[in-house]
């Protein structure tokens, strides 16, 4: 099985009824020149890449851009549409005032798989005492959070918000909170490696293509930011696959992790053995 | 004269595709009302080609590995960047200079209200960079 632990459905047909909603959720995400995609053309790319299951990521930016880039809701629903296909992953404004019961909302009676923040956009600090009921939340309830780190190709996005160090803090107070810092938080991908072989509680994703093609930036990842042994050596339970879609087309980037060498054993662990693991806890 | 324009939408299935177009393509021909002249049939996209060729599978396999090595997936092109007006990375060079060497149209004589073309001749819309859905013009000019 493969699982893609990070796109953001923003030009899911399902979900782009509304034109003036999608012009709002392309230029507050910074991405355009894309149409929407029918489920068909969805599944069709998906099992290109021999994809069988993605994570969808709302993103609530009500106070900061008086809006959600995608919405709980529009998660829920296209899960619930293709449960075997997708799993959906909420979002709070941490700053809103209702940001718990919104919380609660989403991950008590959406039922959603977990929450994604995005610091930088959503404008907190990561231990910023508005987001400590929300980790709790989350912790009590087991569901993973997954947090933007590192570079952020969002408009209005300081990158001091998403260092991965900013997050340290929180894995010491929650050791029972499963985090990910996704995208490697490049380019501080030595600082995310001593963050994993530290806390077991913290995981990451592949989605990592700033810079040349997707074979130059995930074999660079996997030989030279990191020691070509550290994956499977320092933390294979904790790296998961993730694309990045729409930014980036995920068979690519699986096509890239294909020809990194590797036992079977990790990369079905980077395949989908660490996401189920993230997912819902446990061996 | 007369001009006519219609479009044909396909999603490709693959990464690389050889999509026979032909009897949609003779189809709207024949509707079109128009009895001598020509058509076009043109790709609205820069990483696929229109090309006219026998429809065997050997032929097509041969055409696909001879643009590998004239393009081959990996060669170190300038377009693998991130984009801004997307944002989204390039990413597929490939795709684009295949496309040039298949051309981005063909055309055909129509007589006597259809499309007149040898026995062999078949006409393609080539995916060079799936899949996606994909449209292409086939405009008929003529009386």
């Amino acid at each position: 099985m493969v699982i893609d632990m990070h796109v953001h459905p923003i030009f899911y047909e399902g979900i782009c009824g509304d034109p003036e909603e999608l012009e709002f959720r392309k230029n507050t995400f910074g991405v355009w020149k894309q149409s929407p995609m029918t489920d068909e053309e969805l599944f069709t790319v998906m099992d290109v890449g021999g994809i069988d299951r993605t994570a969808l990521l709302a993103l609530d930016l009500t106070t900061t851009a008086g809006g959600w880039v995608v919405t709980n809701e529009e998660v829920a629903g296209l899960r619930a549409a293709h449960p075997d296909r997708f799993y959906a992953f909420g979002s709070v404004d941490p700053h809103r005032p209702d940001a718990l019961d919104a919380a609660r909302h989403a991950l008590c009676e959406l039922k959603l798989d977990g929450l994604k923040l995005n610091t930088a956009k959503q404008k907190f600090m990561p231990c910023d005492p508005a987001a400590e009921p929300i980790y709790e939340l989350c912790e009590k309830e087991n569901k993973p959070i997954i947090f933007h780190a590192g570079m952020s190709w969002e408009p209005d996005t300081p990158s001091r918000y998403c260092h991965p160090l900013a997050f340290e803090d929180i894995f010491i107070r929650h050791p029972q909170l499963r985090c990910c810092l996704a995208h490697f938080a490049w380019p501080w991908v030595r600082e995310m490696a001593m963050l994993l072989i530290k806390y077991p509680n913290v995981y990451t994703d592949t989605s990592v293509l700033y810079l040349d093609s997707p074979e130059e930036s995930i074999s660079r990842l996997f030989t030279q930011d990191m020691g070509p042994m550290w994956f499977e050596r320092g933390f294979r339970n904790q790296v998961m696959f993730g694309s990045n879609n729409p930014r980036f087309r995920a068979f690519k980037i699986k096509r890239a992790l294909d020809a990194v060498p590797m036992r079977g054993d990790a990369r079905e662990n980077l395949y989908s053995g660490n996401a189920l693991r993230f997912l819902k806890g446990g061996d | 004269m007369m001009v006519v324009l219609k479009e044909i939408s396909r999603m490709s299935k693959k990464v690389e595709e050889y999509i026979n177009i032909t009897d949609e393509v003779r189809s709207i021909v024949a509707q079109s009302g128009v009895k001598d002249g020509v058509v076009f049939v043109i790709t609205a996209h820069t990483t696929t080609g229109i090309m006219v060729n026998e429809a065997l599978p050997c032929v097509e396999s041969d055409i696909s590995d001879v643009l590998e090595k004239l393009v081959p997936l990996n060669a170190p092109y300038a377009h693998a960047h991130f984009l801004p007006s997307y944002g989204a990375t390039g990413n597929n060079s490939q795709g684009h200079l295949k496309s040039m060497f298949a051309g981005n149209h063909c055309v055909f004589p129509v007589s006597g209200g259809a499309l007149l073309a040898g026995s062999a001749q078949e006409i393609y819309l080539v995916e060079f960079d799936g899949p996606q859905l994909r449209k292409v013009f086939v405009e008929i000019m003529g009386e």
